[in-house]
């Protein structure tokens, strides 16, 4: 079933299996982000989050599409739907280009079917997603005084200005690094007990 | 072959596309809410006059609604009711203007007139059709999950289990789509080099021009207010 074509560019078979992928990958980020709204911490740990829950179809996408492209093809494809639904901003297309050509070369580097590579590729890719509550910290007044000005409620700007410290702009970049690996190692599992005895995917180490 | 010279919608898709270009602007900038309030009766008048009279009644009323929470009814009430709701109606204000246009967007605009204005656009051909697959299997998803919840009530399953007896069945079956969909698609020749040809033809007509004079105003007075 899993026959993979040798040939290097991306083929149609490729490009429907990248996008029914990032279409899941879509939905489980989007719960994330909507769940981000109730409180600053959720917010924060979002990118975290993320990453534990979407290392399936991740990791699956990748061991399907073994070629160049399809990362950055599936940031494309979730960066787009983000622009329709309004919560697209320059820090996160900016985040999101750097983690995805990451992403790529990290796959380049370890030659598309291994999966530490697919580990690492991972991990970038998931640090993309940081960019959406940065602007917390790089553009700290400016976004205080914009979020006071839009009649957020006193408290939740206080809460925010206590989770402003340097401490959580390393766990909001630490979670998203921990959430990989544990994604990635769950879909490990996963892959074990469901997916090889299907035939779906073949063991690669 | 009947409606051959225009493709039926009120806008063209890349008007569409230039209008949500704009929201995203509005919802950027922030500067009043008298733009955006303004930028809502725009679209919303856009609605009426394309005939779906219930939508532009349930969306405005919608917004009349969460206008009303949070000027006059969350001020008002309990603390603890308030900082629940005051985010969650704060940031559904915010995304309103692009929300209503993208919604506009996909009652009006079929995927086919979206591909067909992705390719007028000179997208690259990898990513249309990538951005398809995603969009149309949104849907799948939803029908997916209440399939498996279906049968997961049938049987008692531990709810430490529930989410891996979510998430694996939900892959299988993306799997299995991806081999069916990309067997389909390449019997009808999706890796053909060739430029594709399209029954439907876009062209820009009088409302097209005229929603993005009004869109390009609005940005306009975006810019000057800043």
């Amino acid at each position: 079933m899993s026959q993979i074509s040798n040939s290097s560019s991306l083929k149609g078979k490729d490009l429907i299996t990248i996008g029914i992928f990032s279409s899941i990958y879509f939905v489980i980020n989007f719960i994330f982000m909507l769940l981000g709204g109730l409180h600053p911490i959720m917010w924060i740990l979002m990118p975290g989050f993320i990453a534990l829950f979407t290392g399936l179809p991740f990791m699956l996408m990748c061991s399907k599409v073994p070629k160049m492209g399809a990362i950055l093809l599936m940031g494309v494809i979730t960066g787009l739907i983000y622009f329709i639904t309004g919560m697209f901003t320059v820090v996160i297309l900016i985040t999101f280009v750097i983690a995805c050509v990451l992403g790529e070369v990290a796959r380049f580097i370890s030659g598309y079917y291994s999966v530490k590579g697919n580990i690492v590729a991972f991990i970038f890719f998931s640090l993309g997603m940081t960019g959406s509550p940065l602007p917390i910290w790089i553009m700290h007044e400016k976004f205080m005084a914009q979020i006071s000005g839009q009649g957020m409620p006193d408290s939740y700007i206080k809460s925010l200005e206590r989770l402003s410290s340097p401490v959580m702009l390393l766990i909001l970049f630490f979670a998203p690094i921990i959430g990989a690996v544990l994604g990635a190692w769950i879909s490990k599992r996963l892959f074990h007990k469901h997916f090889e005895k299907a035939g779906m995917v073949t063991n690669a180490s | 072959m009947h409606h051959r010279s225009r493709s039926g919608s009120f806008l063209d898709p890349r008007t569409f596309l230039l209008l949500l270009l704009i929201a995203n602007v509005i919802t950027f900038s922030q500067i009043s809410l008298w733009i955006e309030m303004g930028w809502i009766v725009f679209v919303d008048s856009m609605i009426l006059l394309s005939g779906k009279y219930k939508m532009a009644v349930k969306w405005i009323l919608l917004f009349c609604i969460l206008l009303l929470l949070q000027y006059i009814v969350l001020p008002a009430s309990p603390e603890i009711i308030a900082t629940i709701f005051v985010i969650l109606v704060n940031y559904s204000i915010r995304m309103f203007p692009c929300l209503l246009i993208g919604s506009f967007m996909m009652r009006e605009i079929s995927l086919r007139q979206f591909v067909l204005a992705m390719r007028k656009l000179h997208f690259s051909e990898k990513l249309i059709i990538s951005l398809s697959v995603t969009i149309r299997y949104f849907p799948a998803i939803k029908e997916e999950i209440y399939h498996t919840k279906d049968a997961m009530s049938l049987r008692k399953i531990k709810s430490s289990k529930k989410l891996e007896a979510m998430l694996v069945p939900l892959m299988m079956s993306a799997a299995a789509t991806a081999e069916e969909l990309s067997a389909a698609a390449v019997t009808r020749g999706i890796e053909n080099p060739i430029k594709k040809t399209s029954l439907l033809t876009l062209k820009l007509n009088f409302n097209d021009y005229a929603c993005c004079v009004i869109g390009c105003l609005f940005l306009v007075g975006t810019f000057i207010l800043k």
